[in-house]
């Protein structure tokens, strides 16, 4: 009798303990795609429906140069970054610029873009799911029966590496300030020779570059489609409700209690139910703090 | 003249906010303009720091002609502005608002030395260096907005209404700062619906009536001038 309880003690927290390494993982990809698309509002002001595809390309950059050209992953994915992120430089330019001050404009052209781009995916690639061979197998016994394998441990520590680097660019460089002026006052940072377009390009590459590391990383875990976008957009969106609009270090923890939510749910329950417990997590924000758990601006 | 407007206009969609103005500033001193809500003031300054369309005129500053340029390469030439309403950035602390003023300026030394001539001029903003800017006073949002504009090392600085929201004695504080930064060579536009204030401020002003110059003229002559008296001076 002792010895099945202990045996399901044991069991348990081995799934406990798997289940939090997953949803550490899930965060990990997450808070890649939500930053940049905080990043994007907060500089800019409008809301780059596109964003899913730009996740899309940067995991189909890795199935054309490692899939089908058999370069090294790592020169994939710093290639899918850079590409992706030079897919924002162009958004910013021939979309969101000449529409400035017209947020549903600029929305309005990031859905145009969003179907060029999956279009793009289906004429180059097919519609069918690109399967990828892992560049790795290895796994991380952490403890008996729970296992991290060497391909998440790289998107965690991407995403921890990477959004470090942004946080201390956004308090310590000049640039950082500025941007975060403009996000707080647009005329305002013009007022002090901060140039609105300079600013705009270097949000939008760095926002557009993390979703593509994001796609890059993930490719081999996730089998890449064409409409891969859609459910990381939704995801994106809710983090950013929960968090509070326009707060980067919002997203980041909302997309952390996110994907732990999420990821247990699904663990202990299923799918399904994890998606309306995502959704009702955000209608409760709405409804309890429409400015989201961490957005407490008010406007002096 | 340091600076010259001639004949500008400005439109919003359809309201035409400004209808032909001209206004000449010396490279010494203060210039008013002052007007009753909606005249046209705030328009009339964000038309020389580029945040407004000129569809007609010219704006002549230092020999060159800046209308139409963006807001960035007019700072770059030297104008710089504290705005209406002060527009602190909330979420950056004191030093880094007052920074953000010297963004286009690289010689690092200097920049130092003008944050600490700010911090002469308040040096309430001293003590409260590293504390969230939205959690200052009216007050010392207005001299953040001030010393802000001054990090920028302006060769004219515009101020739209300083004294909004003070009180009284604040704005006395804030009137002798803008002498003292007169004095430091730096001419100053300033903005005001407080006429009182401003005429006795400024050697030569301008009196904006719905998008047009109604009268303009040394301010000590304005001061008495009946129609000033009735309309901005309370009789
Ligand atoms: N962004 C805008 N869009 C449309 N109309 C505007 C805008 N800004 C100002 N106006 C209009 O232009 C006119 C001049 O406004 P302005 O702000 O220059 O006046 P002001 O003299 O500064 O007034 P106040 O003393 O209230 O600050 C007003 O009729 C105003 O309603
Ligand atoms: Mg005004």
């Amino acid at each position: 009798m002792g010895r099945v309880l202990a045996k399901v003690i044991a069991t348990m927290s081995e799934l406990l303990l798997q289940t939090m390494i997953n949803a550490v993982y899930a965060a990990s990809y997450m808070s890649l795609i939500a930053v940049g698309l905080v990043l994007i509002f907060g500089v800019m002001g409008v809301i780059n429906f596109a964003h899913g595809e730009l996740y899309m390309a940067g995991a189909y950059t890795v199935v054309g140069l490692y899939s089908f050209m058999a370069l090294p992953f790592f020169a994939a994915v710093v290639a899918g970054m850079v590409f992706v992120g030079i897919l924002g430089l162009l958004m910013e330019y021939a979309l969101f610029r000449p529409l400035r001050d017209n947020p549903l404009g600029g929305l309005i052209a990031s859905i145009g873009f969003l179907l060029i781009l999956q279009t793009a995916a289906v004429l180059g690639f097919g519609v069918r799911m690109a399967h990828i061979k892992p560049p790795t197998q290895a796994k991380f016994h952490l403890m008996e029966g729970v296992v991290l394998t060497e391909q998440r441990l790289y998107v965690i520590m991407a995403a921890v590496g990477l959004l470090s680097a942004l946080y201390v660019f956004l308090r310590k460089t000049k640039i950082g300030w500025a941007m975060r002026a403009c996000a707080q006052d647009k005329e305002a940072a013009a007022l002090q020779g901060i140039s609105l377009n300079q600013i705009s390009r270097i949000a939008m590459f760095i926002g557009a570059a993390l979703a593509g590391v994001a796609g890059a990383l993930t490719a081999p875990l996730v089998s890449p489609t064409p409409y891969m976008g859609h459910s990381v957009i939704v995801t994106a969106f809710i983090i950013i409700i929960v968090g509070g609009i326009g707060q980067l270090e919002g997203a980041v923890i909302a997309a952390i209690l996110y994907a732990f939510v999420h990821t247990f749910v699904t663990t202990f329950y299923n799918g399904v139910l994890a998606d309306i417990v995502g959704l009702v997590l955000m209608l409760l924000v709405l409804i309890l703090k429409p400015t989201g758990l961490f957005g407490a601006k008010e406007r002096a | 003249m340091l600076l010259e407007v001639k004949e500008i206009h400005v439109h919003y969609s359809k309201v035409a906010a400004l209808k032909g103005v001209s206004i000449e500033v010396p490279s010494g001193g203060i210039v008013t303009i002052i007007g009753a809500n909606g005249a046209g003031k705030s328009t009339m300054l964000r038309a020389l720091s580029g945040l407004a369309p000129v569809s007609a005129g010219e704006i002549w500053f230092d020999g060159e002609r800046i209308d139409g340029r963006p807001p960035e390469k007019i700072v770059a030439r030297g104008i710089a502005q504290a705005p209406e309403g002060r527009r602190i950035f909330p979420d950056l602390t004191v030093e880094e608002n007052l920074r953000t003023g010297a963004f286009l300026r690289s010689d690092k030394p200097e920049i130092e030395h003008d944050l600490d001539s700010v911090f002469g001029h308040f040096p309430r903003l001293k003590e409260r260096r590293t504390q969230w800017a939205k959690t200052l006073s009216g007050g010392e949002q207005q001299m953040v907005a001030i010393g802000r504009a001054l990090m920028s090392k302006p060769r004219l600085l515009l101020l739209d209404e300083p004294s909004m929201g003070l009180a009284p004695v604040l704005f006395q504080e804030i009137a002798a700062i803008v002498i003292e930064i007169v004095k430091g060579g730096v001419p100053v536009i300033l903005v005001e619906q407080n006429a009182e204030l401003a005429l006795g401020l400024a050697k030569y002003a301008y009196v904006l009536e719905t998008g047009r110059v109604s009268l303009e003229g040394a301010a000590e002559d304005l001061r008495e001038n009946e129609h000033v008296r009735k309309a901005y001076l309370g009789g």
